[in-house]
């Protein structure tokens, strides 16, 4: 495997530093890795990885595991990609923003809040986005149990009104 | 019978009827022959017809807080003040009225249009009208300097501020027209800033501020306002072809009028060539080149004419 | 002077699709902006939840009329990664070709809608008649203008013959000498200099700091194409430059992306003469085992990125798009800051923004569309009726 060098040395430099602070880690091919982080550690991890030349927050991916909430920020330096994933329990969502290592981040924030209503502490009150101002309150149409059908019924007898 | 036969010159000949439809004549040709520059097919002959007539028929919506009578005058004053300015401009032969000085007074004429368009914007209470307006009493104070100056050099050559006499002086010496180029261009520059055309045309920049200073105007009030700018561009071009060209040439009825046609529609494609290679400036830059450039030109015009006059003998 | 606040959109003359700023100006320069977006949220992301695989690839098509190869084939590089296809030579090449020749109808069109918006509309319907041969050149290959429909997973639907080949570069050559002449314009014009220079400033650190991506970032000197960052398709086996300027302006931005398209033109050509035989696609089960995976690829735009989640079945678990634009948008409100208001529509031009693209994501309005319709009568009664709740009274009663 010696095209995975780079992806190999990062991999170990992680597996020391941030030992019992992850679940899952793994390089999937040139220029991926992927790492399942406690939420607790999100911060510091990329401060980490931005000292690493990891400058690049691509997006942040929200995601339904039953159970559990979630967000993958996709972090990069132009080169290789490395997929951080964090989880945060369903009954109370709830995620630190990134804003100071990554500034520019606001408004994939705001996409977990609205599509799947994960809490993001520390994000200064804002305009809805994207969804349209006058939503339903409390629907998040991304999470599963919200169903298609319902959705648009939800919606439909909101705006007879 | 004096005051009637006046009112005629302002309403039908060569005033506001003659001006009106000459003037959609040539906003059509000036659409179709940039429609022709830019590769499209461009507008009917009957177009600016058709969307005058539709415009006039659309309902006037005056805004909450304009005042009523203003904002309604201001299009009337406009259209009059240009008919008034043709009067002493060849067309079909002499002036109608000629006096020493006529020269300012069509200058000063041709500027009241552009001070209801001001406060046109000023009374619309919206906005982009606000922005619009500034912008155009801004860009007056650019191209204004420049546009006298330009007309001063052949005035001083001609010994004279009568337009009627200026354009007598250049049909009896053709040969000096020939160094007037630099005047001439200044001046053309200087009425597509009047004109508010590309690449002058920041005050109604739709791209920025939607309608301008018009942005409120509707229904027969803006179609009065945009005949009013066609209208200018007709006395514009005639001011120019009568200071720098020699007006009608001498010719009196009709083949004077042909000799103003063929004039005035060169002076509008020149007008049309340049609105079609260019983009448009910025306010400031607009007013930075004429200041920098248009202004210091036509200093130089009237420094070969006075050399010219006096200089040469 | 006062401060006036301007309302720039939803709906105005100079954003071809709706998204909002508001300008605080001081006279005629901008001191504060700030951006709304979210206009145009069409649910995309839930609606691919709900379909399958091959379903899905229609509708991500249809996140943007003018990058849809680039999102399909972002959307399909994840699918094959799950499902470890291998994609036959011939596939990526033609994927390839049909990339660039989206890039090249892309830029073409920026240009002309950046000259609309400094008052420059000669140029404007310049290249918009020009960029008729490159979709004339799509329309040939894939058998459509704007939603080309070629890309499948594990390969293309269509072949591309030795005569259309012919063609393309016949077509090419002739956008090349075109593409000269748009250089020496862009470059010499006097009064598009004027609009171009030291307008819309994005310092190379901004544009690192804020996430610039594509022309936008390559105007600042960021060295950045994921065509070379991480190649993908056969970009690696191509020789081409990666264009950038210093100016850190939109003259910048204009450079960048019209050199680009000479780029482009050079890897057609490349692509053209040594196109791979063999088949065009490989089958691929509809059931995609379970897995996730992350693509990127270099838009007209910029960097575009697609994450899609299998849980074994045909139908996706999760796809999330992210759309260039939705990442030069945080450069926006740094550029404006000290414009002048006549800038503004050229600076947002300048990033080519695509906000179909950026508040993609529920598709609920189909039925909807039925209830919602009124007849002239109907229309004008409750257009009346609303005014009167206002205060009003066109009617006169």
């Amino acid at each position: 495997m010696s095209e995975l060098i780079k992806e190999e040395e990062l991999k170990k430099e992680i597996e020391n530093k941030f030992a019992g602070s992850f679940y899952d880690l793994n390089i999937s091919r040139k220029n991926r890795i992927w790492i399942g982080l406690n939420a607790d550690k999100a911060l510091e991890f990329m401060s980490f990885l931005k000292d690493r030349g990891y400058k690049h927050l691509s997006t942040i991916t929200g995601f339904d595991e039953g159970e559990n909430l979630g967000a993958i920020y996709h972090i990069t330096d132009y080169h290789t990609l490395v997929n951080v994933k964090i989880r945060t329990p369903k009954n109370a969502p709830s995620l630190k923003t990134v804003r100071d290592i990554y500034p520019v981040c606001e408004s994939f924030e705001r996409e977990l809040e609205d599509l799947f209503g994960i809490k993001i502490e520390g994000l200064p009150e804002g305009r809805n986005y994207p969804l349209p101002e006058g939503f339903p309150k409390g629907v998040h149409p991304l999470r599963k149990e919200v169903k298609l059908d319902e959705l648009v019924k939800t919606l439909d007898s909101k705006e007879e009104k | 019978m004096e005051i009637l036969a006046a009112l005629i010159y302002i309403t039908v000949f060569p005033g506001f009827l003659f001006l009106a439809s000459y003037g959609t004549a040539l906003q059509w040709a000036d659409r179709k022959i940039s429609a022709v520059m830019q590769n499209r097919v461009g507008p009917p002959w009957y177009q600016t017809l058709a969307d005058f007539i539709k415009l006039a028929s659309k309902e006037i919506v005056v805004p909450d807080g304009a005042d009523i009578a203003l904002f309604k005058a201001l299009p009337y004053v406009a259209v009059a003040s240009v008919s008034t300015a043709v009067l002493f401009l060849p067309v079909f032969g002499a002036p109608v009225y000629s006096f020493q000085g006529d020269l300012i007074a069509v200058i000063y004429l041709l500027t009241i249009p552009t001070a209801t368009f001001f406060l046109a914007g000023w009374s619309s209470t919206s906005p982009y009208a606000s922005v619009g307006s500034i912008r155009v009493m801004t860009q007056l104070f650019g191209y204004e300097v420049p546009l006298l100056l330009a007309l001063v050099g052949p005035a001083i050559l001609a010994g004279s501020w009568s337009v009627a006499e200026i354009s007598a002086y250049f049909s009896a010496n053709p040969k000096m027209i020939f160094f007037q180029i630099i005047g001439f261009a200044v001046s053309l520059l200087a009425l597509q800033g009047k004109l508010e055309r590309v690449p002058f045309d920041s005050p109604h920049a739709k791209n920025e501020i939607v309608g301008g200073q018009f942005t409120e105007y509707s229904g027969m009030l803006l179609a009065l306002f945009n005949l009013s700018i066609d209208m200018e561009m007709v006395v514009g071009a005639a001011l120019i072809s009568a200071v720098f060209l020699g007006g009608t040439w001498q010719y009196s009825s009709f083949a004077a009028f042909a000799v103003f046609m063929v004039k005035t529609f060169a002076v509008v494609f020149l007008l049309t060539a340049i609105k079609a290679a260019m983009a448009r400036v910025r306010i400031d830059q607009m007013v930075n080149f004429c200041w920098k450039y248009l202004a210091p030109l036509s200093m130089l015009q009237i420094i070969i004419d006075l050399y010219i006059k006096y200089g040469v003998k | 002077m006062a401060k006036i606040t301007i309302p720039l959109g939803p709906q105005h003359p100079a954003l071809k699709e709706p998204e909002n700023f508001m300008l605080v100006l001081d006279g005629e320069q901008i001191c504060d902006a700030t951006v709304n977006l979210g206009y145009n949220h069409r649910g995309v992301e839930k609606a691919a939840e709900n379909r399958n695989y091959i379903q899905d690839i229609y509708l991500i098509e249809r996140v943007c009329g003018i990058c849809s190869h680039s999102h399909v084939s972002c959307y399909i590089g994840c699918v094959e990664e799950i499902a470890k296809a291998q994609v036959p030579d011939r596939a990526k090449a033609i994927r390839t070709l049909i990339a660039e020749l989206e890039r090249v109808h892309s830029h073409l069109l920026w240009l002309g809608v950046a000259a609309y918006e400094m008052g420059f509309e000669t140029m404007f319907m310049y290249t918009w008649r020009d960029r008729e041969q490159v979709l004339d050149c799509l329309e040939m290959i894939t058998g459509n203008r704007v939603h080309y429909g070629i890309n499948t997973i594990g390969g293309v639907r269509r072949d591309i013959n030795a005569e259309q080949a012919k063609e393309v570069l016949s077509k090419i050559a002739f956008l090349e000498e075109r593409t000269k002449y748009y250089v020496k314009l862009a470059t010499e014009e006097p009064t598009i200099l004027a609009r171009t220079q030291n307008v819309g400033k994005l310092p190379n650190k901004v544009a690192l700091e804020r996430n610039a991506v594509g022309p936008t970032a390559r105007a600042s000197g960021v060295k950045m194409d994921i065509r070379k960052d991480e190649p993908y398709f056969i970009y690696d086996k191509l020789d081409f430059e990666l264009i950038t300027y210093h100016s850190e302006d939109v003259f910048g931005r204009v450079v960048v992306r019209v050199l680009e398209l000479v780029e482009s033109y050079k890897i057609i050509r490349q692509v053209l003469s040594a196109l791979p035989e063999g088949p065009i696609a490989v089958k691929v089960p509809w059931k995609i085992p379970q897995g996730e995976a992350v693509f990127r690829y270099e838009a007209p735009r910029g960097e575009d990125i697609h994450y899609v989640k299998s849980n074994g079945t045909e139908i996706p678990e999760r796809v999330k798009v992210r759309a260039p634009t939705l990442s030069n948008f945080q450069s926006i409100p740094y550029m404006l800051k000290g414009d002048y208001l006549a800038d503004v529509p050229i600076t947002i031009a300048a990033i080519d923004p695509c906000m179909s693209c950026t508040d993609r994501a529920v598709v609920y309005d189909a039925k909807k569309g039925k209830t919602q319709v009124f007849d002239w009568e109907e229309l004008r009664k409750y257009s009346i009726e609303f005014y009167k709740k206002k205060g009003v009274n066109f009617s006169g009663k």
